[in-house]
């Protein structure tokens, strides 16, 4: 049996102004991916794309969202990635954390990816429920939607 | 040989605000940069020809502060971008004693005869252009592979392409003509940035060699390993020919094969090698 090539883009999504949430959901995100994709590589690039292409999961208050495409069409994604500047209705930038060929690589390394964040952060704050608190968003995952 | 480590970012635009330039280094380090560059550009047409002799080039800014204030998360290089239009810079260059605190130095060439000398004979190590009116100069292919023979590198700046959409295509046209004119070879990247917001992470910078026409592999080096030669370039002009001093810490065991000769060197250097000392010492216990 031939198998699908598929490649899993990990990526985070960081606002100019430091916000708590970011009003974004599935379906923005591929709206305004395959928007930009349509302005910079035309008709060509959405045909080539739109099969197979999907925001598997985006969480709001980690800020990390997983994109699915085709192996093929991986590079037309990943190099307009940097020129985006406006998501939805916030000006925001992306930031490619990783790239996998499974969905369960790119979730080993964000699991990595928060773990470090937390312990950036955990040194900050003094009170324990604050900690409870920040361990509770930041690890907080849902991957099967 | 001075260590650095990946990945670079050869053109960070001096800002008198230092809380801009704090911001923009601080996002720097958090995206994994290691070594930059501060950029100060310099317009050698406007100031008149009659002073002959006299200093031209500005000093450096004092960025000390920022220095030891990154001092182990980044290393802060200086460069100056020269605009000019005529050959007269060359001269100009030659004697200028302030050129030579700089770390790294760029030409941006204004007309097509100051792009071809730039290519061919400029004493420097970057050729850049201007992003605004930059697509009516383009390179021509044997101006291109002189300065590619030369060890020049030519810059491709990613923010202007990220801020305004025409820019955009000047930008690809700009990336675009090196790869039909020579493969893009010597090819690095850099920001350019303005602000922290248009910076990229390193490996988002290597993806946009996509639609520079450039490959994979190309890419990456544009952001690594093309940086750090054109680092050393750099600082082998700067230092000219020079003679190494290697001190000796602990015991030595002497083998047969190896001769090791000390020499004595001017003190100028003896801090840049100061990495590489253990070195020696390693490969004579081994023999």
């Amino acid at each position: 049996m031939v198998r699908i090539k598929n490649r899993y883009i990990a990526v985070q999504i960081v606002p100019q102004t430091a916000t708590r949430t970011l009003r974004l959901n599935d379906n923005t995100l591929t709206k305004c991916l395959l928007e930009n994709v349509g302005k910079h590589y035309g008709v060509y690039g959405l045909g080539l794309l739109e099969q197979g292409f999907r925001v598997k999961y985006c969480n709001e208050r980690t800020k990390i969202a997983i994109i699915r495409c085709l192996h093929r069409g991986q590079q037309y994604v990943s190099s307009i990635l940097p020129l985006i500047t406006l998501i939805g209705d916030v000006r925001a930038k992306f930031r490619t954390l990783y790239v996998g060929a499974t969905i369960i690589q790119c979730n080993k390394f964000i699991i990595k990816h928060q773990k470090e964040f937390l312990d950036k952060m955990m040194g900050q704050l003094e009170s324990a429920k604050e900690r409870q608190d920040l361990l509770k968003s930041v690890m907080d995952f849902d991957m099967d939607r | 040989m001075e260590l650095t480590k990946p990945f670079y970012d050869f053109c960070i635009p001096f800002n008198k605000d230092d809380k801009i330039m704090r911001a923009i280094l601080k996002e720097l380090v958090e995206l994994g940069y290691k070594t930059i560059a501060i950029d100060q550009s310099f317009d050698h047409s406007k100031k008149e020809a009659g002073k002959r002799g006299s200093e031209m080039f500005p000093e450096p800014h004092a960025i000390e502060h920022l220095r030891k204030e990154f001092n182990d998360k980044l290393k802060i290089l200086q460069r100056i971008t020269i605009l000019y239009v005529d050959v007269n810079v060359s001269h100009a260059m030659s004697v200028s004693l302030n050129l030579r605190k700089f770390n790294i130095i760029a030409g941006q060439p204004k007309t097509d005869a100051a792009l071809t000398h730039c290519c061919t004979t400029f004493n420097g190590d970057i050729v850049t252009f201007d992003p605004l009116a930059g697509s009516r100069l383009l390179v021509n292919r044997k101006a291109y592979q002189v300065g590619v023979r030369r060890g020049l590198y030519f810059e491709i700046k990613y923010s202007p392409a990220i801020a305004d959409s025409n820019n955009r295509k000047d930008m690809i046209k700009i990336a675009q003509n090196y790869c039909t004119k020579g493969k893009s070879k010597n090819i690095i990247f850099s920001s350019g940035a303005l602000d922290d917001f248009q910076l990229r992470g390193p490996y988002d910078v290597a993806n946009l060699a996509f639609i520079f026409g450039l490959s994979e592999d190309q890419g990456k080096n544009a952001i690594n390993r093309n940086c750090r030669q054109l680092f050393l370039r750099a600082e082998s002009r700067r230092l000219g020919k020079t003679i190494m001093f290697v001190k000796s810490h602990g015991p030595i065991v002497f083998s047969d094969t190896s001769e090791e000769e000390m020499s004595e060197g001017d003190v100028e250097i003896n801090n840049v090698n100061e990495n590489d000392q253990t070195k020696p010492n390693k490969r004579l216990k081994l023999g």
